[in-house]
């Protein structure tokens, strides 16, 4: 199974995590990086690197990152070049959600990816015009 | 044919699309409550949530032919709101051989016996009657949850005293 690292400022990763479970129940091979001010890089880097390795089951780690650019990213990207290891910017509640989904299915790790960073941002929608547009009536 | 039927206050919501209906693989969703029927904002909103290849029926608890549902080949989830409509569509014709109870908040008079499931003594008779019956009761929020049965459900409503 492909692992996940939820790595975030703040506590976002483990409220994500946590909320998603109550969605859909506990989540396998998951782990979270929260990312709180004043961490010095090189415990960031160790706690990345100890998030990837505890849910790496030998098909890969996807890393999803809140900030392109974000040192939660930045590091990840650092990983990227010596292991099996994907990321993804700009993660949401629906992205995790299908990338758990995702994993009972036979993709390649870039694969995965690129159908997860579609995912989430497919379903970022003007939620209201869409119910305006469900309540029109059929021209 | 009634793949599940469940209780939840909060009838279609991120539980039910993001677990139950990949869990089930039903073709239909049948939401059987007159609040939610009677708004047309509600049923809008409840079948956005659904992805089009699933059909999604809102409508009154007593306008839904539930003897129909259970005898076409349709794969079919049920959501009532309360405990209080179960026996009604028992009564009607609906098939039932499980009861999922899923979100029963908390109010006046009510006891958990799950993390998401609070009751109130009449209910716990209700379901009682419909255990009797032949039915097989569980709380069960999400599908990969340990089922609650029943007599767990009595025994922890008992100690909530």
């Amino acid at each position: 199974m492909v692992g996940l690292v939820v790595a975030a400022h703040g506590r976002l990763a483990e409220e994500l995590v946590s909320t998603a479970e109550q969605i859909v129940g506990e989540l396998p091979a998951v782990a979270t990086c929260n990312i709180e001010p004043g961490t010095p890089v090189e415990d960031l880097r160790a706690k990345m690197k100890q998030a990837v390795a505890r849910v790496d089951e030998g098909s890969g780690v996807i890393i999803l990152a809140d900030l392109f650019g974000g040192t939660p990213c930045k590091e990840s990207l650092m990983m990227c070049q010596r292991m099996n290891v994907e990321v993804l910017a700009g993660v949401n509640l629906p992205m995790l959600l299908k990338a758990n989904s995702l994993r009972s299915e036979q993709l390649s790790l870039p694969e995965m990816a690129n159908q997860l960073a579609s995912h989430g941002q497919r379903n970022i929608t003007c939620a209201s015009a869409l119910l305006r547009e469900a309540q029109q009536p059929r021209t | 044919m009634i793949t599940l039927v469940r209780v939840d206050n909060r009838l279609i919501h991120g539980q039910v699309v993001e677990a139950w209906l990949p869990f089930l693989k039903v073709a239909r969703v049948v939401v059987a409550d007159d609040e939610a029927a009677s708004s047309p904002l509600i049923r809008a909103a409840m079948a956005l949530a659904v992805q089009s290849a699933i059909e999604v029926q809102i409508l009154p608890l007593s306008q839904v032919d539930f003897a129909a549902l259970s005898k076409d080949g349709v794969r079919t989830l049920v959501l009532l709101r309360d405990v209080a409509s179960v026996p009604f569509a028992h009564a009607h014709g609906l098939a039932l051989d499980e009861l999922n109870l899923g979100n029963v908040h908390f109010g006046t008079g009510r006891r958990q016996v799950s993390p998401s499931v609070f009751l109130a003594e009449a209910e716990l008779t209700t379901l009682q009657q419909l255990a009797d019956q032949g039915v097989r009761v569980a709380a069960r929020a999400v599908p990969a949850e340990k089922p609650v049965d029943l007599p767990d459900l009595r025994e922890r409503w008992a100690k909530a005293g």
